[in-house]
C-alpha cells in the first residue's frame, strides 16, 4: 500500500477528490460534446490557454515595450512611478475591448435585426470611455507630481538625476529599510535606472505608489 | 496586466551574461524560457495574492453558479420538453422546481446579478490566472500520476471558467459564434467547470489558509510599492526565486483588478437597472434608449426578424383556446375586440430577459390567463402551450405551470401603458407573467392550449 502511495505522489483522498470531479465533469461532458465534439474541445481547450499563451504575451509584450521605450528617451526618468499612470488606463481600455469587441467592432449580424438599436456607438463610447481613463490618469499623474518636493524633482527634466543614497535607512520606516531590494536581481539593472532611483526619498517613495488612484 | 516580467536571460547587462554564465548549469534537461522559474519576475506574485484572488473568484463564481442554475429552472424544464433546451439534462436537473411568481423582480434581480456579476469577475479571473502563471510551465510537466490527475483537473478548472464567460459574453451580444446551442454549451460547461472548481478548492484549502496567515490582510493593504517585499523565495513555486525590484505593491495590484471590475460595473449595470441609469452602460448591448412613448422599452425580437406578415396581425387575428389532448369542447376562437370586451386587468410587471438586461415595471392591461382557462372549460389547469404566429424558432412556443396561469397578474396582454401594443411587443396579444423568462412572454400569441389535471 505504501509503495503504492509513493508511486502515485499523494494520499489516498486526493485520488478520490480526482475521481470524484472527473465522474461530474465526464457526466457533464458527454452531454456538452454532444453535438459538435471536435468544436467544443477545441474551444475548451483553447479557453484553458487562452490568457497563458496568448493574452500574457500581448500585455506583458506591451508592458515592456512602453517601459523599455521611455527608458530609452531618457534613461534618468524613474520606471516605476509612471508606468501605471499608462499600465493602468492601458489595461482597462484593453479590458473593455476584449469584454465587448463583438458590439464595438460591429460583428453581430442579428444585434439591429433583433434590438431595433444600433451597434455604430459602441465604438465611440469605447473610445471616450479609454480618453477619459487616459485624461484621469495623467490629471492623477500630474497631481502626484505636482505634490512631490521640489528637492526630488527639480523642474528641468535633465537636471533628475538618482537622488544620493543617505548611510542610514530613513528614520520613519525603522522596521523594513528597503534598499536591499533593489539589489535583489542577480543581474545587475543599469537599464532599469528607475530602480536605483527608488528607494531612499521619503518624497520620492510617494511618487513611487503603484494602483490606480 | 501589472506585470512586470523581465527574462533574466534577455537583459542587456554591462555584467557577464547571465545566460552562459549561470543559467545552463543549473537547468540542465531543462527548456529555456518560461520553463525556467527565473524568467518569472514579479515580486508580488505568490502564493498570498492568489489566495486572497482565488477566494474573491470563490465567492463570486459561487453566486454566478447558483443564479445560472436558477435561471435554467426558471424556465420550468421538468414541466415540458418544449421548455427544456437540454434534454440529456439527466441527473443535473435534480434540483429543478416549479419557478414561483413572486416576487414578480425575482428573474429580473436572478439575471441581472448573473449577468452583471459575472462581468465583474472577469478582472479577477484574469489576475488569478496571471497570479499563477508560471504552473502552466512547470518542468517536469508531470511528477507523478497524482500531479498529472490533478494537471488533468486544472484544464478543467481554468477551461471550464474560460469557456463559461466566454460563451456568456459572446450571448449577450448576440455574437453567436460558438459551437452549438448556447444553453447547453453554457449548462453542461457549467458542471464540468464546477467540478473542477469544487476539487481545486478542497485541494487548495490548506494552502490558501497558510498563505493568508503568513501575511496580514491589513498590513498589505498598507504597504506602498517601495515597501513590497516579495515572499520567501522557496516557498512555493509562484515565488520568483529571482525577483524583480517592484512597480506595483500588492495593494496596488488588487486595486488595479478592483477598477477594472468597477469599470466594467459601470458600464453595463445600467441596462439591468432601468430608467435614468440605462443609458450609463455604456457598452452593455442593451445600454442604449428606444423612442419615447409607451412602447418605447427594450425589444429583443422585432417581428420583422422571426418573420411575422402584416396580414396574420390584421382584423382577422383570432385566438384559439383550446384544451389538450382528444374529446375536448370545440375550441373557442377570439377576435382582438371580443378579447377587449372581456374583463380587463393592469399589471405592472418587468420583462427580463435571460441575457442580463430588464425594463422597469410597465403596466400591461389585458386577459387574465385564469380567465381565459375557464373560457377553455378547465377552471383548474396543469399547464398551457402557449403557440404564437412565430413561423420558427425555439421560442415560438412555451409551457406555462398552474402556478403562473393562476397567478392574478398573469395577463394575456393587450396594451401596455395605456397604449396598443407595438408590433414589435407582440401586437395583437401577447403573454406577461410575473417573474418569468423574457422568451416565455410569448408575444404574436395565436393558440392556449390548456391541459387539465391528471
Amino acid at each position: 500500500m505504501r509503495r503504492q502511495l509513493r508511486w502515485y505522489g499523494a494520499s489516498p483522498l486526493h485520488l478520490l477528490a480526482l475521481l470524484a470531479c472527473f465522474g461530474l465533469a465526464g457526466y457533464a461532458a458527454a452531454r456538452l460534446v454532444s453535438s459538435r465534439p471536435l468544436a467544443v474541445a477545441a474551444w475548451f481547450i483553447g479557453a484553458a490557454v487562452g490568457h497563458d499563451l496568448l493574452l500574457m504575451p500581448l500585455y506583458a509584450l506591451a508592458d515592456r515595450s512602453a517601459m523599455a521605450a521611455i527608458r530609452h528617451r531618457d534613461p534618468q526618468l524613474p520606471v516605476t512611478p509612471w508606468i501605471n499612470y499608462v499600465r493602468v488606463p492601458a489595461a482597462l481600455s484593453g479590458l473593455l475591448l476584449l469584454v465587448w469587441f463583438p458590439l464595438i467592432l460591429r460583428l453581430p449580424s442579428p444585434y439591429h435585426a433583433s434590438t431595433t438599436l444600433s451597434a455604430d456607438p459602441y465604438v465611440w463610447h469605447w473610445l471616450a470611455v479609454t480618453g477619459a481613463l487616459f485624461l484621469l490618469s495623467a490629471v492623477a499623474f500630474a497631481l502626484r507630481l505636482r505634490s512631490r518636493p521640489r528637492a526630488v524633482r527639480p523642474p528641468h527634466r535633465r537636471a533628475i538625476k538618482p537622488p544620493e543614497r543617505p548611510a542610514a535607512p530613513p528614520p520613519e520606516h525603522p522596521a523594513s529599510p528597503p534598499p536591499e531590494r533593489p539589489a535583489a536581481p542577480p543581474t545587475p539593472n543599469p537599464a532599469g535606472g528607475g530602480y536605483e532611483y527608488q528607494p531612499d526619498s521619503p518624497g520620492h517613495r510617494r511618487g513611487l505608489e503603484g494602483g490606480p488612484s | 496586466m501589472n506585470d512586470n516580467e523581465r527574462p533574466a536571460v534577455t537583459r542587456r547587462s554591462s555584467a557577464p551574461p547571465p545566460l552562459e554564465g549561470r543559467g545552463k548549469p543549473r537547468h540542465r534537461g531543462k527548456p529555456p524560457g518560461p520553463f525556467v522559474p527565473s524568467f518569472w519576475r514579479s515580486p508580488i506574485r505568490g502564493p498570498w495574492l492568489t489566495s486572497v484572488l482565488g477566494l474573491i473568484l470563490l465567492a463570486g463564481v459561487s453566486v454566478v453558479f447558483v443564479t445560472g442554475l436558477l435561471s435554467y429552472a426558471a424556465y420550468n424544464p421538468g414541466l415540458s420538453r418544449i421548455n427544456d433546451q437540454t434534454h440529456g439534462k439527466g441527473l443535473l436537473g435534480f434540483y429543478l422546481f416549479s419557478w414561483p411568481t413572486h416576487p414578480v423582480w425575482l428573474y429580473r434581480l436572478n439575471q441581472g446579478l448573473h449577468v452583471t456579476l459575472g462581468l465583474v469577475l472577469i478582472p479577477v479571473l484574469l489576475a488569478k490566472l496571471w497570479s499563477v502563471l508560471p504552473k502552466l510551465f512547470e518542468w517536469p510537466p508531470l511528477r507523478s500520476p497524482a500531479h498529472a490527475l490533478e494537471r488533468l483537473s486544472l484544464l478543467l478548472l481554468v477551461g471550464g471558467a474560460g469557456f463559461e464567460f466566454a460563451t456568456g459574453i459572446l450571448n449577450i451580444q448576440q455574437w453567436y459564434k460558438f459551437p452549438g446551442s448556447f444553453y447547453t454549451l453554457h449548462l453542461y460547461g457549467a458542471w464540468v467547470f464546477v467540478a473542477g472548481l469544487v476539487v481545486h478548492t478542497v485541494l487548495k484549502s490548506r494552502t490558501v489558509i497558510r498563505a493568508l496567515r503568513s501575511r496580514g490582510l491589513v498590513r498589505e493593504l498598507r504597504t506602498d510599492t517601495a515597501h513590497t517585499e516579495p515572499e520567501p523565495p522557496g516557498s512555493s513555486d509562484l515565488v520568483s526565486p529571482a525577483p524583480a525590484a517592484p512597480t506595483i505593491s500588492r495593494r496596488g495590484a488588487l486595486a488595479f483588478a478592483g477598477a477594472g471590475s468597477l469599470l466594467l460595473l459601470a458600464t453595463s449595470a445600467g441596462q439591468s437597472l432601468g430608467g435614468p441609469l440605462r443609458r450609463t452602460a455604456l457598452l452593455a448591448p442593451h445600454g442604449q434608449d428606444l423612442a419615447d412613448g409607451p412602447n418605447g422599452f427594450q425589444i429583443n425580437q422585432t417581428a420583422a426578424e422571426v418573420g411575422i406578415r402584416a396580414e396574420q396581425t390584421g382584423a382577422s387575428w383570432r385566438l384559439t383556446l383550446g384544451q389538450a389532448g382528444p374529446g375536448g369542447p370545440a375550441p373557442v376562437r377570439l377576435s382582438r375586440a371580443g378579447l377587449l370586451a372581456m374583463e380587463q386587468h393592469t399589471a405592472y410587471l418587468p420583462i427580463a430577459c435571460v441575457e442580463g438586461w430588464s425594463t422597469d415595471n410597465q403596466a400591461w392591461t389585458g386577459v387574465r390567463l385564469r380567465d381565459l382557462a375557464r373560457l377553455a372549460g378547465i377552471s383548474d389547469p396543469a399547464s398551457v402551450l402557449v403557440d404564437s404566429l412565430e413561423a420558427g424558432g425555439a421560442f415560438r412556443h412555451a409551457v406555462l405551470s398552474a402556478g403562473q396561469i393562476m397567478d392574478p397578474d398573469s395577463l394575456l396582454a393587450l396594451r401596455v401603458n395605456g397604449a396598443d401594443l407595438s408590433l414589435d411587443h407582440g401586437y395583437p396579444a401577447r403573454v406577461i407573467v410575473p417573474a418569468n423568462p423574457g422568451v416565455h412572454n410569448t408575444k404574436w400569441v395565436a393558440t392556449l392550449t390548456f391541459a387539465r389535471r391528471a
